[in-house]
């Protein structure tokens, strides 16, 4: 099966180790990825600033997509889902909105098309390809990892607008994991958030959000955390050390995307899974897995 | 909390851009008592809410509080009144970008970079824990398709467009 | 050429506000068979009433026309109005200007008046052509059907009895006593429950007016007011009623262990039972579902101790057939499933509890003999918070507040610092303290003088931490403060939704649900009592929220409505119903599937020594929907008062300008 995709802005200029992982996996369980012929910014920034021109830029990666000929569109970054999510749902409501942007693409020659359906990896893995076929593609079962994971916000809240999973009880990339024959632990203020949206005006203050939650999770007898979202990624992973000394804490949590840990359970090289680019001390819990 | 003046035709602005029904809420604290920005830069969801709903939008607009919110959307999913804090506290956001005052830089940078290539972000050298350096052409990963054509004409356009 | 009386009501400022009256009476004057038309500020007032009597004796009125609010408000005081002035009651037409005109077009007041004037001018048109009409009495029967045992079905049955009604109380369960019954005690007064309810259970099953059908349902109803057939389910408990001495023996020798609905899975019951001490009647009810002889064909150890060899495993479920004249339901509420709202962790710890399990801690025939202990490990709670609100006044769930929920944690609240002791540390969440009943705000100022902290606020979120503690933020607005909250024990205090069986008996009875998904009432505010079905009306919790007094008042008002319908023995019929004209009608049989209260049968006639198929339509149970005239394809029904002529005419003049 083919799906389109995209990646936002973190993805492509950070969070590469979610890129590749996920370049490398889904080929190997059928699925071939089609990139846009143009990427641009979802629009979560200008959301801020205004709520027109980002609904305008969500609008524009749905025209793209449209453009490639598929109907379903695979977006790993849980806000350019909420971004896109909301731009469709201000479309259906709101007329003057519809018209301005939908003209608006017009003059680049691009046309909006409203039954394209917006996939995140959580659920294009679970729903979409089915966990079931995650499960039988699994060749190195990832026995003996205890691993927590962490969903994010905007996956799944608001649950009015429609969103991947249950907003105060998600499973999904619970089960996803288990898949893979890791055991999930639970653990009270799951759904806290990684602070990610506070690192533009106020970096302390999402620091310490994402080092309080990091020493819940170490206190927990966990190998792991398990994230699918380049914006938590890049709080929990990549600004671990900061956080650390933000929260005044001594921090050592392995963490990793959901796709590079499909990866190994896929027996993929952990190059290729970008696990080299990790910050946060992955090598620990590549020693937990048994052999 | 000075005594000011409610701005009766601003207020009707917001209200209508909200959407989400601002005066349904009935100060029962779940947003606030839920808050993920209330510890650290004590926002109030709450009392956001009841100052819109009141007018009292000049001092809120000018402030620093409307960009304390994490955008988690719990006060979203939970408001019994289904009423939004988040939704009111982006609109002010838009209001004080339109009134032009003083908006954290961060995000204004992020807008202009967007005009430049296209996305938020540029691009980023990793330093991996081994001390090796990596960025996309090292990783062999494929080039970053940044938008040709009209794109920087049409969103200069609808940012402007009031 | 008829006399025709036009009356347009001001309605005080309801109709005048809109519509310039003064013209629209004018207009009324210039139409065709109007001997005289008047505008007035209050017609359904005395006053207002007799003038209309007077014009009809002294202008010599063959019809009235009374343009005011709907019919559904007053076409019953006008009617009477006309009668007593020497006009048939039938021959009144009314026409909306409220509901239909002033109420819903108050911004075009010109636009509106246009409309009055066209509203009158084809109810003019009708007025001309209705007939006079009587009505007829028929004989009802004088017994009562009353759904559900539990206070308000108890209260009402004892009214129906006493005034000399015959009264057949049905329960669903195995015993009566309803929700009342697992209450430990009551607000405002800390009064016991059970000390207040069982005298008038036992006055309920003594009383030999009052035929008890419990762990009986009522399966249909067919009829109509004063006749009404309804066959009730009475389901086999497995134990003979008339034997049963109540001993318990049985139940101690049983080996099925299984959780006790009666006491919200606090405790544990065996497979023969009584709900509770008090049960009324005093028989033991076998549950086939976890009785081993049932499942697996073997034990019946109560068969063998039973001295009154009362257990019968041969028993069958009975359909009894019984007609009554009136029904009353009282089928009551049931509290929210808080596990429709996950963050508040119901279901992820035991120590968080709903408020009715908390009555069953605190109720010393409860599971822990009164004392307030955490259901996790059994140790007495040292701290106790409760959650108001849950499921009501939400968007989500239920918009509408559960009216007792303040008021019923006010009182656990100071039952659980007497039972504590003042070091145990008590909180009550709230979004408003609502304590608007009598002793009520003198409940709420003992509350406070005993220490217990009310928070200003509800929490977002409950976290189970992993020893077991319940802990939340929540944030004050009184002092404007984060309170970080931990405790042994958590009460969610779930609002009230209509009972379970609520679809079904509403779709057996016909009687309809509001948008809050209670039981509907006539009107709001001047008719609580009825159903929208004539002779069905409504006792307690089934009509929405209420305390117990409110219960037992509404109960005994609904028992009033009933005797005020059966007393005489006989009541009249509206005479609004279709009829088969017998010479046209071809016995067809397309209208009998038509009638939604199979009111028509097809009836075989000898007519010249042939059979003729002939449709008859039951007067009683006919409500002149129309439905039948319409099927008709000969033509052979009339639906009085609505005849086609009548309507045509009305159409006919809306279509000239």
């Amino acid at each position: 099966m083919k799906v389109a995709v995209f990646w936002g802005c973190r993805i492509l200029t950070s969070q590469y180790a979610y890129e590749m992982s996920i370049r490398e996996t889904f080929p190997r369980l059928n699925v071939e990825l089609v990139d846009l012929p143009e990427t641009n910014c979802c629009g979560d920034p200008v959301k801020s600033i205004r709520e027109l021109a980002a609904d305008y830029l969500a609008t524009r990666i749905l025209a793209l997509t449209d453009t490639t000929g598929l109907s379903d569109l695979l977006v790993p970054c849980n806000r350019c889902h909420f971004a896109l999510s909301e731009a469709m749902e201000n479309l259906r409501k709101d007329d003057k909105t519809s018209k301005k942007i939908i003209n608006t693409l017009k003059e680049e020659g691009l046309s909006y098309n409203p039954k394209i359906k917006i996939w995140h990896t959580i659920d294009f893995l679970h729903d979409f390809l089915g966990i079931e076929n995650v499960k039988k593609a699994v060749q190195k079962p990832l026995k003996g990892l205890k691993l927590a994971t962490h969903v994010g916000c905007q996956i799944i809240r608001y649950s009015d607008l429609g969103r991947i999973d249950d907003s105060e009880n998600p499973q999904k990339l619970n089960n996803l994991v288990n898949a893979l024959g890791a055991e999930v632990v639970d653990y009270p203020k799951k759904l806290d958030c990684c602070g990610g949206a506070l690192m533009r005006s106020h970096p302390d203050a999402a620091l310490s959000l994402a080092g309080t939650k990091l020493t819940l999770l170490q206190s927990l007898s966990v190998n792991g955390l398990v994230v699918s979202c380049p914006e938590c990624g890049l709080m929990f992973d990549s600004k671990q050390k900061e956080a650390a000394t933000i929260a005044g804490a001594k921090l050592n949590l392995p963490v990793l995307y959901y796709t590079q840990l499909l990866g190994l359970a896929l027996n993929i090289e952990q190059e290729k899974l970008g696990l080299q680019l990790n910050q946060s001390p992955v090598n620990q819990l590549l020693l937990n897995i048994e052999r | 909390m000075s005594m000011s003046k409610p701005d009766l035709i601003l207020r009707e602005k917001v209200l209508a851009k909200t959407g989400r029904g601002v005066a349904d809420c009935f100060q029962c604290m779940k947003c606030t008592s839920g808050c993920t920005a209330l510890k650290l830069l004590e926002l109030k969801p709450h009392e956001i809410m009841r100052l819109v709903e009141w007018g009292f939008l000049d001092e809120l607009v000018t402030s620093d509080i409307i960009w304390t919110c994490a955008t988690c959307l719990k006060c979203t999913e939970r408001c019994p009144q289904k009423a939004s804090p988040y939704h009111a506290i982006m609109t002010l956001r838009n209001v004080a970008v339109e009134k032009e005052v003083k908006v954290p830089e961060a995000y204004l940078k992020a807008v202009s970079q967007i005009l430049e290539s296209g996305l938020a972000e540029t691009i980023q050298k990793i330093v991996t824990r081994d001390a090796e350096t990596f960025d996309r052409k090292s990783l062999k990963l494929p080039k970053i398709a940044n938008p040709k054509g009209g794109f920087q004409v049409a969103f200069m356009k609808i940012l402007e467009e009031r | 050429m008829a006399r025709i009386g036009v009356y347009i009501c001001h309605c005080g400022l309801n109709i005048a506000g809109v519509i310039d009256v003064e013209e629209v009476a004018e207009y009324a004057k210039s139409l065709p068979d109007v001997a005289i038309a008047r505008h007035y500020a209050y017609t359904c007032s005395e006053p207002g009433q007799r003038i209309i009597q007077e014009d009809i004796k002294t202008e010599n009125l063959d019809r009235v026309v009374v343009a005011a609010c709907s019919p559904l408000m007053h076409e019953e005081t006008f009617r009477k109005t006309v009668a007593e002035a020497g006009l048939n009651p039938y021959l009144l037409e009314m026409v909306n200007l409220r509901e239909h005109v002033s109420w819903v077009h108050f911004e075009k007041p010109e636009e509106a008046t246009e409309k009055a004037k066209d509203l009158i001018r084809m109810g003019v048109a009708r007025a001309k052509l209705l007939e006079p009409l009587q009505r007829k009495k028929v004989s009802v029967e004088k017994s009562v059907l009353v759904v559900g045992g539990g206070i308000a079905g108890i209260q009402a049955s004892l009214d129906l009895a006493n005034a000399g009604l015959d009264v057949i109380l049905v329960e669903k369960s195995p015993s009566i006593g309803g929700k009342m019954a697992m209450l430990d005690k009551t607000f405002p007064t800390l009064d016991c429950s059970a000390c207040i309810l069982t005298p008038k259970m036992t006055e309920a099953a003594r009383h030999p007016k009052i035929k008890l059908l419990t762990y009986a349902e009522v399966e249909s109803v067919s009829g109509y007011m004063g006749d009404y057939e309804v066959t009730i389910l009475k389901k086999a408990r497995y134990v003979d009623e008339d034997k049963c001495r109540g001993c318990g023996v049985c139940a101690a020798k049983c080996p099925v262990k299984v959780p006790d609905e009666f006491n919200l899975g606090l405790g544990k019951r065996k497979a023969i039972y009584i709900q509770f001490p008090q049960a009324v009647p005093l028989v033991y009810t076998i549950d086939e579902e976890n009785c081993l002889y049932f499942s697996k064909a073997v034990c019946r150890i109560c068969e063998k101790v039973c001295e009154a060899k009362a257990i019968n495993f041969e028993q069958k479920p009975q359909r009894i057939k019984v007609k009554v004249g009136g029904i009353v339901i009282a089928i009551g509420a049931e509290i929210f499933d808080a596990s429709k709202i996950p963050e508040f962790a119901f279901g992820k710890s035991k120590n968080i509890i709903t408020n009715l399990q908390f009555e069953r801690l605190t109720s010393a025939s409860g599971p822990t003999g009164g004392e307030i202990v955490c259901p996790q490990n059994n140790k007495r709670a040292r701290s106790i918070v409760f959650i108001q609100c849950v499921g009501s006044r939400d968007k989500r769930f239920n918009e509408y507040c559960c009216r007792i929920g303040c008021t019923n944690t006010l009182k656990q609240a100071i039952l659980a610092r007497e039972k504590l002791g003042k070091d145990a540390d008590i909180y009550v969440c709230y979004i408003d303290i609502r304590a608007f009943g009598r002793g009520y705000e003198e409940l709420y100022r003992r509350a406070r003088s005993m220490n217990i902290n009310f928070v200003a606020g509800i929490p977002s979120e409950i976290y189970v931490e992993p020893d077991g503690t319940l802990s939340f933020n929540v944030f004050d607005k009184n002092i404007d403060k984060l309170l970080e909250i931990r405790s042994d024990l958590v009460v969610l205090v779930n609002g009230l939704t209509l009972s379970y069986d609520a679809e079904k008996v509403s779709a057996v009875f016909h009687v309809p649900k509001g948008l809050d998904g209670f039981l509907l009432e006539a009107h709001p505010k001047l008719r609580p009592l009825e159903s929208v079905v004539p002779g069905i009306f409504l006792a307690g919790m089934c009509q929405g929220p209420k305390d117990i007094p409110e219960t037992v008042s509404h109960a005994s008002g609904a028992a009033a409505k009933v005797i005020d319908l059966l007393s005489k023995g006989e009541i009249e019929l509206e005479p609004l119903k279709a009829v088969v004209h017998r010479e046209f009608c071809s016995g067809c049989g397309l209208c009998e599937p038509v009638c939604p209260y199979t009111a028509i049968e097809m009836k075989i006639e000898k007519i010249d020594g042939s059979e003729r198929h002939r449709a008859e339509i039951i007067e009683e149970m006919c409500q002149c929907c129309g439905a039948c005239a319409i099927a008709c394809p000969s033509g052979a029904i009339k639906v009085h008062h609505y005849t086609n002529e009548q309507i045509l005419a009305q159409v006919h003049a809306a279509c000239l300008k």
